[in-house]
């Protein structure tokens, strides 16, 4: 382990470490880089766990069994980390040694995650994201808000007829109105 | 001076109404990017009072510019009929190699000057308005180099700065960065952000910005030193919570404002400003 010194360290040098726990380490404890990483990191801590509590239960209180072994699998697999963060976060799970204790409502949690953060966090002019899990039944919805003083709305569709099964892992498709009487316009992937 | 609340979405909405019934707020700042599904018609009714607007993603500098050119023309579709007192956006780091960075990074502010410059005049054609750019809440030394850029910035492309002052504050307590580097800034702006910051759980000599607490001594003496310079006529100053939103908290921190304000409005008679 190499320890970087912190005279003249900014942002920029630190790109690279703000989202991979492993990397934290490069720096002394007490730097100003380690805090900054630390800082960084904590908000994908909470964006994960905060929102989805259910995965504590799995993990153990401080979360660690889980975030740091998927933060270097999203570092190796070049995720975004963008409205997809919980979705990947399931497709970690399945392939990891948590995969036989995943409850199919810390699933469809995940997905409304990603739903609520696409609906938050999208500046398009689509109304609505639909999602849809290549082993899950239901169908879960975001949409933004249209009034002032409310927010985001999610929902989760049972569908008398499914669905075609997406092909990968999960898939979706944005809806320009509030409605979804313009029919199924075929799954997307989600992005990485 | 005119003070002010941020708002961010729903759930605040009730607070928000009744500072204003209260008389503690003057206007409220919208993030206004949030609220772009929502119909102009309803934006406008609002909450009854005038607004600023503050945008927050639309990462201007690196995003491309198809998906701008359709925030703009919903965003300039807003302006024209809000009239908001302001138009904010942020100067900051968004992605890198393509990974969304959850808590912003900040520019180099050496390096990436070009690119900044020219994508801040591109942005303001679009959105058809002087935007005014809020300074970073700087960790790491780069920061010192921020007053210079802003002023850089404004030279070259007419923009403002909205003045984040307990901003100003981290980036000193953190690395260094004296406040009086700030002195022609604040001079030539009239728009402000003030909030509560916290102490790094990791090293409590650092400061994290988290807007979750009350104002600070050392932001409230920084208010109190240059109040004159501060409240000048047209100024805002938004008060931003964006958690632990204590009700009392918030009062008093408003209140405290308030009494700053007023008082220097009176002083500032006999104060010229120098």
């Amino acid at each position: 382990m190499h320890r970087v010194s912190d005279s003249r360290v900014i942002d920029a040098d630190l790109l690279d470490s703000l989202t991979v726990p492993a990397r934290q380490g490069d720096y002394a404890r007490d730097s100003r880089a380690f805090v900054r990483i630390d800082t960084s990191l904590r908000v994908y801590w909470h964006t994960l766990f905060d929102i989805c509590p259910g995965l504590l239960e799995l993990s153990g209180p401080d979360g660690l069994a889980i975030f740091r072994p998927f933060m270097t699998w999203a570092d190796e697999q070049k995720l975004s980390l963008n409205w997809t963060y919980y979705l990947w976060v399931d497709v970690w799970l399945q392939q990891s040694a948590f995969r036989d204790q995943i409850e199919v409502e810390l699933r469809y949690a995940l997905m409304g995650a990603s739903a609520a953060r696409w609906a938050t966090g999208d500046r398009s002019e689509a109304q609505g994201i639909v999602l849809g899990a290549a082993d899950l039944p239901n169908l879960v919805c975001g949409w933004k808000t249209v009034t002032l003083e409310g927010g985001r709305e999610i929902e989760q569709i049972e569908l008398e007829a499914p669905l075609p099964t997406p092909d990968g892992s999960h898939g979706y498709f944005l809806v320009p109105s509030r409605s979804l009487d313009d029919g199924f316009p075929g799954w997307s992937p989600i992005p990485r | 001076m005119r003070i002010g609340f941020n708002y961010t979405l729903g759930d605040t909405a009730p607070l928000v109404r009744r500072l204003l019934d209260s008389g503690r707020i003057d206007y409220v700042e919208l993030l206004i990017d949030n609220f772009l599904s929502v119909p102009p018609e309803e934006m406008a009714q609002g909450f009854g009072a005038p607004v600023s607007f503050h945008i927050m993603f639309s990462k201007f500098i690196e995003n491309d510019d198809a998906a701008l050119d359709s925030m703009a023309i919903r965003l300039r579709r807003l302006i024209d009929l809000l009239k908001p007192l302001y138009v904010s956006d942020h100067i900051a780091r968004f992605n890198h190699e393509g990974r969304q960075l959850y808590h912003l990074a900040e520019i180099d502010y050496i390096t990436d000057y070009e690119q900044v410059r020219c994508r801040v005049d591109w942005w303001q054609q679009k959105l058809g308005c002087r935007l005014h750019l809020e300074n970073y809440p700087s960790i790491m030394d780069g920061g010192r180099d921020a007053p210079h850029f802003h002023e850089r910035l404004h030279r070259d492309t007419g923009a403002g700065v909205l003045f984040d002052v307990s901003n100003a504050v981290c980036a000193h307590l953190n690395c260094g960065l004296p406040l009086e580097a700030w002195e022609g800034i604040i001079e030539r702006s009239s728009h402000f952000h003030v909030a509560g910051y916290n102490l790094s759980i990791l090293a409590p000599h650092l400061v994290v910005d988290t807007h979750d607490r009350m104002l600070s001594e050392e932001t409230l003496g920084f208010l109190e030193r240059y109040r004159a310079r501060f409240n000048t006529a047209g100024s805002t100053m938004t008060y931003e919570r964006d958690d632990n939103f204590v009700e009392t908290e918030i009062e008093h921190d408003l209140d405290r404002l308030r009494d700053l304000f007023d008082r220097s409005s009176v002083e500032a008679f006999d104060a010229p400003r120098v």
